[in-house]
């Protein structure tokens, strides 16, 4: 996993938890990436990523200095209120991506943060920890819980988690008011273009870079929404 | 002095070239950081009389230099877009198209109907051409009876500009071309997406849900350049060039090789700014060339 920070001061003071930023580099993919914002530090914000495809790569290229197009902050985050005494952050691989932001929101609104991370080996593991317990799990057992991390989530008063769908399906089960940000394929980013579509219970879709991509678990129609998303560009 | 970029579009003049193409747009509510000085037009996202709900995800997947759609013209429905647009649409100061969509020729005149006089709607653009539909749609495109057909049923029910937005899955544009121009067209658009497929290789099967989708972006421009070329030879009245344009120099391609105005969509997509950059390219390079109107520009265009 790699951070990538970016000097992005508008965006830095504004940024809530759950909302992403919308990238663009040259040379680069034709449209945009989504990255939810993963830090703040100072006037510069933090994005994670892994070398998936020819397009990141370039990205991860870059040198201080070299300037990248970063649209946001976009979408709907996880709105935390006040009143929740305990929650419980479950993320799984790249999902760290939107929880540091919400654990430091979290504390400030005075609850409990556990967080609970899960990969599927130890290698791919993110070491932040910003919670006042910390839990491992590891599919292969080579660190921590052996098994997902939804297996080793303890209940609390709020869950929010981010990671494969797949994982977030398995949220929804067991907790149908936990606040899940989806991962969809992405055009535009702003609304216009419909590439996003959010399949919901209630029928119909919606944006995922609009409405979301924060949701209730309980409201998306998991069977409908695409479990794996492969970024790379077809060659 | 800047150059005179106003077009005219048969009666109807437009204080720019460029217009925001179809579906790249929405309803000219929702893209952020945009200049709409420049802005010579726009054409809303596709509607039908009735609300749909579109296609399942996956709807897009980038392909090299392109990206392939399957949006399945997800929308409110007319009366919607009547009631909460179109009063929107009203107070701007630049036309708005509505690009209408039926399952039949009746249904498109029964759209042009319901559009008529509506304070807001400037003029209609006929889709005749989306792959993404499971009736209706690609087939009145590829077919000269049926294009007409659905044109003409469009021109008698209405006083607005009609404008048709062509496909490219046909083996001579200038015959579909002649035929709607024939039925009373005001305008041709050219073109629409491209159908294509791209396949998962761990999945095995196509990576968009509808196993086909439209293709869009750069990919396709010489080939849209070379078909809004072929349309422009055939017919009297003006013709739209949409296809990968980026920047100022794309459109310039389409404007010389006898478009009239042109649309800008997928990069839109990538850069909210593109319309207002490539309005300002284009202003750019008839002042370097010393051209003072965009009429002036030499155009190559030898006619059928």
């Amino acid at each position: 996993m790699f951070v990538v920070a970016m000097h992005a001061p508008e965006i830095a003071v504004s940024v809530r938890a759950g909302e992403f930023v919308n990238l663009g580099w040259s040379p680069g993919p034709l449209l945009r990436r989504p990255f939810s914002v993963y830090r703040v530090n100072g006037e510069q914000i933090e994005i994670v990523l892994k070398a998936v495809g020819e397009g990141t790569s370039k990205l991860l290229a870059m040198t201080p200095g070299d300037r990248l197009s970063c649209l946001g902050p976009l979408g709907h985050g996880f709105d935390l209120k006040s009143g929740p005494r305990s929650v419980v952050l479950i993320s799984g691989g790249l999902g760290v991506a939107p929880m540091p932001i919400a654990a430091k929101e979290a504390k400030a609104l005075g609850m409990r943060v556990t967080w609970v991370h899960g990969a599927r080996s130890s290698v791919e593991l993110c070491s932040e920890s910003e919670g006042d317990d910390v839990i491992w799990a590891t599919d292969d057992g080579s660190k921590g819980f052996a098994g997902t991390a939804v297996a080793a989530a303890p209940d609390a008063d709020l869950v929010l988690a981010c990671g494969p769908n797949r994982m977030l399906s398995a949220v929804a089960d067991r907790w149908p008011e936990a606040l899940v940000a989806v991962e969809t394929y992405m055009g535009c980013g702003t609304g216009v273009c419909l590439g996003c579509a959010v399949p919901l219970r209630r029928g119909g879709y919606d944006r995922a870079c609009k409405e979301g991509p924060v949701y209730r678990a309980a409201e998306i129609d998991w069977a409908a929404l695409p479990s794996h998303l492969s970024y790379a560009v077809s060659r | 002095m800047s150059p005179d970029l106003s077009v005219a579009i048969g009666e109807l003049k437009l204080r720019g070239p460029v217009l925001a193409a179809s579906g790249t747009f929405g309803y000219g509510t929702e893209v952020p950081l945009l200049e709409r000085r420049s802005l010579g037009g726009m054409v809303s996202k596709g509607i039908f009389l009735r609300p749909r709900e579109g296609t399942a995800p996956p709807r897009i997947a980038e392909t090299p230099s392109g990206m392939l759609n399957a949006i399945g013209l997800q929308g409110p429905g007319v009366d919607a877009l009547i009631r909460d647009y179109a009063p929107k649409w009203a107070g701007w100061d630049f036309p708005v198209f509505v690009n209408i969509n039926g399952e039949s020729a009746d249904e498109y005149g029964e759209l042009a109907a319901r559009l008529d006089g509506v304070p807001g709607v400037a003029g209609l653009e006929i889709n005749i051409s989306c792959p993404n539909v499971e009736q209706g749609g690609l087939y009145f495109g590829n077919d000269p009876r049926a294009a007409a057909a659905v044109t003409e049923a469009v021109r008698k029910r209405t006083r607005l500009p009609v404008w048709v937005k062509l496909t490219p899955m046909v083996s001579d544009i200038g015959v579909i071309a002649r035929a709607v121009e024939a039925a009373g067209a005001d305008a041709l658009c050219a073109i629409n997406t491209f159908v294509g497929m791209s396949i998962d290789l761990n999945a095995y099967k196509p990576r968009l849900s509808f196993r086909t989708g439209g293709l869009s972006g750069p990919a396709i421009r010489p080939l849209a350049v070379h078909l809004a070329h072929q349309a422009a030879r055939a017919v009297r009245i003006p013709v739209i060039g949409i296809g990968g344009i980026m920047q100022a120099e794309d459109a310039l391609e389409f404007l010389i090789a006898g478009c009239a105005a042109v649309q800008v969509g997928t990069a839109t997509f990538v850069n909210p700014r593109a319309i207002a950059e490539v309005h300002d390219g284009i202003a750019e390079f008839l002042s370097t060339k010393s051209i003072t109107s965009l009429a002036e520009l030499p155009r190559y265009l030898p006619r059928d």
